[in-house]
């Protein structure tokens, strides 16, 4: 169990749990999408075995997703690897805002708090952040909190692979999903470029999402980046 | 099509070697120093950039269209759960349980 040591005092221990409960409310929300990278790692022709393990080592539904269609398309198993890589990419800025969190730790629990970021663990951390910051327990909470994401995540896509999909759609269950981003990403928008940014990007992940390979979502990364530099010019030109 | 064995580890193995150097790589990088500003200032704006990525695309896009005006609770269940997230201060549960109501309430309501 990771970061065990750190949780021995009782602050530790209340970060930890507060990590535990904030994710299990959002853990519904990735039931279908769970389900559906199950069901496809199957339909893709993986053994049981490696379809199982896919999730509990990738960790990373939309790289799954997308490896698997290239699979299924009887693309080059390299091409696949390679393009479920390109949709992690946009995990690299998570990693460069961990950077800071981790410099207490020593190197192996640095990489297993790298192991376990995704959007969501990396978006509860940051909102945790906003709400306490300077709290020296921040890494027991992301402890808690990639514990119930991962454990959940191979248990839903386990149950894809042996049951199929076993909840109706028209629940909209992964709805939720863009919902729990609302909640993280709303209130931590203080500044104008940070507002453009957001705006930047929102708009672009429509316009180019038909792109191949999910690149709408670097793309936007970078109209984001873009419309955030240039409120930035914009409003510093404000001020002298 | 069904894959061998040794085809279907190499698959779990390479996405999650490839998966995992992209995750430790900024990490490995600047844990012990400091990353340079301008670096530091670009990271800060990607992130609401990717976040709001995931919104707009997860909202307004539905099997890879641009969801129509038959589709109008995803938008109104959006805003009531942006509006929730603002007034509490990014509350999860009240958010998740506006925005979920929403989209499956106010077409209830208005039928």
């Amino acid at each position: 169990m990771h970061f065990s040591t750190a949780l021995k005092s009782p602050p530790a221990r209340g970060a930890f749990l507060c990590g535990v409960g904030d994710t299990l409310l959002i853990i519904p929300s990735y039931l279908p999408f769970g389900l559906v990278c199950g069901v496809a790692s199957v339909n893709a022709g993986l053994t049981t075995s490696a379809s199982l393990a896919l999730p509990a080592v990738v960790f990373g539904g939309s790289s799954q997703a997308v490896l698997l269609q290239f699979v299924q398309g009887n693309a080059s198993l390299w091409i696949a690897v390679l393009s479920g890589c390109v949709i992690n990419l946009r995990m690299a800025v998570y990693s460069a805002a961990m950077a800071a969190h981790v410099r207490h730790l020593g190197k192996p629990q640095r990489m297993l708090a790298a192991a376990f970021l995704v959007d969501n663990t990396f978006a509860l951390i940051q909102a945790r952040q906003a709400s306490h910051p300077h709290d020296a327990h921040l890494m027991a909470y992301y402890a808690g909190s990639s514990m119930v994401c991962w454990f959940f995540w191979v248990l839903f896509c386990g149950v894809g692979v042996l049951a199929g999909n076993i909840v109706p759609g028209s629940w909209q269950l992964d709805f939720a999903i863009p919902l729990s981003f609302i909640a993280v990403a709303a209130p931590s928008i203080r500044t104008l470029p940070m507002a453009a940014a957001a705006l930047g990007g929102g708009l672009a992940s429509i316009v180019f999402f038909a792109l191949p390979l999910k690149l709408g979502l670097i793309a936007a990364c970078l109209a984001g980046l873009m419309a955030g530099l240039l409120a930035q010019k914009w409003t510093s030109r404000q001020e002298s | 099509m069904s894959l061998t064995s040794f085809q279907s580890w190499g698959l779990v193995i390479g996405l999650a070697i490839g998966t995992f150097l992209i995750r430790y790589s900024f990490i490995g990088l600047f844990a012990d120093r400091d990353m340079p500003a301008w670096l530091d200032r670009a990271f800060k704006l990607m992130v609401p950039a990717i976040f709001a990525a995931i919104v707009f695309s997860g909202v307004a896009m539905v099997s890879g269209e641009v969801a129509g005006p038959i589709y109008w609770p995803r938008y109104a269940a959006a805003m009531a759960a942006l509006m929730a997230a603002l007034w509490t201060r990014g509350h999860m549960l009240i958010t998740l349980g506006v925005g979920m109501a929403t989209l499956h309430g106010l077409p209830w309501l208005v039928r």
